[in-house]
């Protein structure tokens, strides 16, 4: 069998060709140097087959774009997610102890130790001076003013968690964020299984799929199955279904028995069982403590509560009966103090109301250090994840100028070799043949 | 992927170096609880145990004030004692006539206002003889009976450490009836007055003996109350050390160390204008700058 004479031209226009698709590929990459989550294209090349010469053997006839590959390590993608979700969770859960913690005023002169300290202070004053006006006053007013810093205080946990529901309400409510994004991933698997369906390798939609995938991550934890044909489910939190079902979302959401991620921080925060509601219930127990306590040493003397709380309504109020005019430091004479001393020495009990306090200050900001401290770690790991991805998948501008000069030149040599064959022809249509003419 | 790594960095550099400008702005080691959870737990602990420090103090100065305004009245009272008693030897001789005796019993009749009136003294308001009845005057002008109760005035001096402050009248002048101060100043008026041979002998024998043992009670009493002052002196001084003590260990605790929390600034702000110098320098290049 005989080679065609024209057969150098199309090997050249093949290399021609390829060179410039690999050219396309590389300004791909470089117009998406600073694209988020876009991954590395890559032409693949391949030789042509070959034309059997004999007996020389096999002619090579060029190079052919076989495909786009996209340069990603799944495995680097699946420890981002797990890290990311710390991440999310951290997040959301040191903002909001991070509120908790701001309303403490700990340790400072506005915090309800301030406050504790200077109502012990006007129990000695008023042990002192028994018979004085002002000093029943500032007792009153003390006592008043410690009532309603414990009851600010237990306000402002509400509106922390209360704020809690709201956000996670804006996330995970039909129409919010989670929706959006649940439908989106479904358009996309739609999208990429048609694309696969007709042999195309949809590159880009898997990059917006696998970004779409991390941010879900930092809401809640994802477990992803592969459903064949391009398609994949995501399940959200551990739940029994999943959310995303190929090109389907089952909404409203199934139920997630261990969301993690925002999510999960934010129901914590919001739930009645969650952490701040334990900081509540503490406090609680700290005001009814202090009621209790008081009580019992200032009634007998007086005939009279001094303190009331409604655990039904975490407040405490000083008793309505308790006024700068009837308040007592004792049962008896006017110069008696024992009640006013026995309370004053409320202040250097060990394990007494003070310490109740101090321990509940301690937990607080044990845990906001470790959600801190969880969240730094989150971070950096999800960092150094994120770097290694980025190590694959990232464009490298220096790479990619390397590769454009590389197939700059290898169109260059084609269009050589091409114009080598045409002028050989030249020679050969043009110059031979022609004795006599 | 490097650009992200600089960014990364100089945030972390940014975030340590506002901390620390934080810590030097306040002053403040601990500026909330997660800085440091179990000092903020002690610096709660340690203000508590401040503030009722200087609670004791402010408590011991009123018991001060009360000792020594009780002293001095008693003081008083053992000198107008003294006084009766040297009248009391001028009338108990068999040299005194009659109408002398009953200048002497006049006299002694005014002791015993005197003293009544020393016992019926205030201190802010407050008598100071009556026990915890403090707006009562302990005794009246019609008789002898002691008017305030039996109550103590306790002052807290310490944790779970407390003092009698005061002295009552009914211990120290007694009721009238009861062989005290009054009883036997009035006993011996009667006697001046008297003037009966049994009278005069009574003045020398069981009067004299009764006033002395009398300024003996009221004196002893006055010991007491010394007793206590110097109790407080030394309380005082003692809350005082303890106070140097407590407020150390807080301002250690919570406090910066402004020498240290300063360099500590500067070598965090050199770190930082190193990483912008070298980010920029990293940043900037790229092979394109290379390629024509």
């Amino acid at each position: 069998m005989s080679i065609s004479t024209f057969m150098g031209l199309h090997t050249s226009l093949r290399g021609l060709v390829a060179q410039q698709r690999a050219l396309d590929a590389t300004s791909h990459n470089i117009s998406n140097a600073s694209t988020v989550g876009y991954s590395r294209q890559e032409a693949q090349l391949q030789a042509t087959d070959a034309l059997l010469d004999r007996p020389a053997g096999m002619l090579g006839t060029g190079v052919d774009v076989v495909g786009y590959a996209r340069i990603r390590d799944s495995f680097l993608d699946l420890q981002y997610r797990a890290q990311n979700m710390q991440l999310g969770y951290g997040t959301a859960r040191t903002d909001s102890l991070e509120q908790v913690e701001l309303r403490l005023a700990e340790p400072g002169d506005n915090g309800i130790g301030a406050r504790l300290n200077s109502f012990w202070s006007s129990w000695s004053d008023l042990a002192n001076a028994p018979e004085s006006g002002a000093a029943r006053g500032a007792l009153v007013s003390d006592a008043r003013t410690l009532a309603s810093s414990i009851n600010a205080l237990d306000d402002g946990f509400e509106t922390v968690s209360a704020q809690a529901a709201q956000q996670l309400s804006l996330l995970t409510a039909t129409g919010g964020e989670l929706q959006g994004m649940a439908r989106e991933f479904a358009g996309l698997n739609g999208a990429i299984r048609d694309a696969q369906h007709v042999g195309a390798q949809p590159n880009d939609l898997l990059d917006r799929r696998d970004q779409l995938l991390d941010k879900l991550s930092s809401l809640a934890q994802v477990t992803v199955t592969d459903n064949g044909a391009g398609s994949i489910s995501v399940t959200l939190g551990g739940a029994a279904a999943p959310l995303i079902d190929g090109s389907t979302v089952n909404w409203p959401a199934p139920a997630m028995p261990n969301p993690g991620g925002k999510i999960g921080a934010l129901m914590d925060a919001a739930s009645p069982t969650g952490t701040i509601a334990t900081y509540r219930s503490e406090l609680g127990a700290f005001a009814q403590a202090l009621t209790t306590r008081v009580n019992a040493i200032y009634s007998p003397a007086a005939g009279t509560n001094f303190f009331a709380y409604d655990p039904a309504t975490a407040s405490l109020s000083v008793d309505p009966a308790v006024t700068p005019a009837t308040v007592r430091a004792g049962a008896g004479a006017p110069g008696d103090n024992s009640a006013a001393l026995a309370l004053s020495e409320l202040r250097s009990e060990p394990g007494g109301l003070n310490d109740s306090y101090a321990q509940l200050v301690t937990r607080i900001g044990t845990e906001v250090a470790d959600a801190k401290r969880t969240t730094t770690n989150a971070n950096a790991l999800a960092n150094s994840i994120e770097d290694r991805r980025q190590s694959t998948a990232g464009v490298s501008l220096d790479e990619e100028m390397t590769n454009l000069i590389r197939f700059q030149r290898g169109y260059q040599a084609a269009a050589r070799a091409m114009t080598t064959t045409d002028s050989m022809l030249d020679t050969l249509i043009n110059r031979t043949g022609r004795v006599g003419l | 992927m490097i650009t992200r790594g600089i960014v990364t960095d100089l945030n972390d550099i940014a975030t340590r170096v506002s901390h620390t400008q934080q810590k030097l702005a306040s002053g403040k080691e601990l500026t909330r609880p997660s800085d440091d959870p179990f000092a903020t737990g002690r610096a709660i602990g340690l203000r508590t145990e401040l503030e009722g420090l200087s609670q004791y103090q402010r408590n011991v100065s009123d018991a001060e004030a009360w000792t020594s305004v009780t002293d001095s009245a008693i003081g008083t009272i053992a000198d107008i004692a003294q006084s009766a008693r040297e009248a009391l030897l001028r009338g108990s001789t068999g040299t005194t006539s009659p109408s002398e005796r009953a200048i002497l019993a006049n006299e002694i009749d005014h002791l015993i206002g005197a003293v009544k009136d020393t016992a019926n003294a205030r201190y802010a308001g407050r008598s100071l003889f009556a026990g915890t009845a403090t707006a009562t005057e302990p005794y009246g002008t019609a008789s002898d009976a002691y008017l305030g109760d039996g109550g103590d005035v306790v002052r807290s001096i310490g944790p779970g450490v407390s003092v009698i402050v005061n002295a009552r009248g009914s211990d120290m002048l007694g009721d009238g009836t009861d062989g005290k101060l009054l009883n036997t100043l009035r006993d011996i008026s009667a006697h001046l007055r008297g003037g009966t041979a049994a009278d005069i002998a009574a003045l020398g024998g069981s009067d004299l003996a009764s006033i002395d043992r009398s300024i003996e009670t009221v004196l002893s009493v006055q010991a007491q109350v010394g007793s206590t002052a110097s109790r407080l002196h030394a309380a005082n001084s003692r809350l005082a050390e303890i106070q140097e003590g407590v407020s150390g260990l807080l301002s250690k605790t919570e406090d910066a160390d402004m020498a240290a929390t300063m360099i500590e600034y500067s070598m965090q702000q050199s770190v930082y204008q190193s990483a912008l110098r070298a980010g920029a320098g990293i940043v900037q290049a790229s092979l394109l700058d290379f390629l024509r």
